[in-house]
């Protein structure tokens, strides 16, 4: 509880410093790399399990009620010291990048809103989230 | 030294991926009751270095002073490197030194090369698999962030992913360009 409480005044204190850095935002591709190529490495292919491979999973977790919300509450996105804006950049730029073949038909960015409304709402069990969303997404391959 | 190392390795693994990089210093040599380590250790590197670098590094040939100097703290692209320079340690400021791991999982800043004014994505990579290197000890902090934002910050070890989490020493590779958003 305290260390949520500390990570938000944290957030909410170097989110301005954070994203005008350079006088003006980054690329995506420049965020990916400083705020998540760290752990997902350059390639998306992370460290599973304890990081996870971005590249294919990301496409269908949209494709299952909750996904959507998911990639903007994992804690490293939600807490990430950048703006929403610059978020749903980097979340766009992951979909198309390294999930291009698993879009659904209907595919459509990310929104600066459902950005801002989601990752309010970070995940504090991270782990139970994905495990049911990926047996929602085995369950529609199922059938 | 091969003794040392184990003990190390075997006996500060949850130490290590708790505890601030100096504190780690601190303890190597000594024996700590712990648990094994939570996170797998996994064989992941593909050679010394990230296969990121090879996006072009500024030439810095010709270019005098400290700031130009790899075995420098002051070395530009060291602007938040906390640890041993790889460059003192029988590696280079993008190579690993021979005998020893890069982890690649990583902490990235971002520096500014005063020889062209550009803002460079710096991938601060360590060796890992060896007793610490103890020489060019460095610790600039630009864009660290408080250790409960573990992503953000150079204290954590980065020896993760890999055989081994006994920290060597830090490389600096450039692997992009701080382009921003047109």
């Amino acid at each position: 509880m305290l260390v949520r409480a500390a990570a938000v005044i944290v957030a909410a204190v170097t989110t301005a410093a954070g994203a005008s850095a350079h006088g003006s935002e980054l690329s995506p591709a420049a965020n990916y790399m400083i705020h998540c190529m760290g752990c997902h490495l350059a390639d998306g292919a992370g460290n599973p399990p304890d990081v996870p491979d971005v590249r294919g999973e990301m496409g269908r977790m949209l494709s299952v009620e909750g996904g959507r919300e998911y990639l903007v509450q994992v804690p490293g996105a939600a807490q990430a010291p950048i703006s929403d804006a610059e978020l749903a950049a980097i979340v766009n730029y992951m979909l198309e990048t390294f999930n291009a073949e698993t879009l659904p038909d209907d595919y459509r960015p990310l929104t600066v809103d459902e950005v801002a409304e989601w990752r309010e709402h970070w995940l504090p069990d991270v782990a139970r989230v994905r495990q049911e969303l990926l047996d929602a997404l085995a369950r529609r391959q199922t059938r | 030294m091969n003794w040392l190392d184990r003990i190390t390795e075997g006996s500060t693994r949850k130490v290590a991926r708790l505890s601030s990089r100096r504190s780690f210093l601190t303890r190597l040599g000594t024996v700590v009751a712990g648990t094994a380590a939570a996170v797998p250790l996994l064989p992941v590197a593909r050679g010394n270095a990230p296969e990121e670098s090879r996006a072009a590094a500024p030439d810095e040939s010709g270019m005098n002073g400290e700031e130009f100097d790899p075995k420098s703290c002051a070395y530009w692209r060291h602007c938040s490197i906390d640890g041993f320079a790889c460059s003192c340690c029988g590696g280079t400021q993008s190579t690993c030194p021979p005998g020893t791991e890069l982890a690649r999982m990583t902490w990235l800043g971002t520096c500014r090369n005063p020889g062209d004014n550009v803002d460079y994505i710096i991938s601060y990579n360590d060796c890992c698999g060896k007793g610490s290197c103890g020489r060019c000890l460095c610790n600039r902090n630009e864009g660290d962030r408080p250790m409960w934002m573990p992503p953000k910050n150079n204290d954590t070890n980065w020896c993760q992913g890999v055989t081994s989490q006994s920290y060597h020493c830090t490389i600096a590779a450039v692997v992009g360009v701080a382009v921003a958003d047109d």
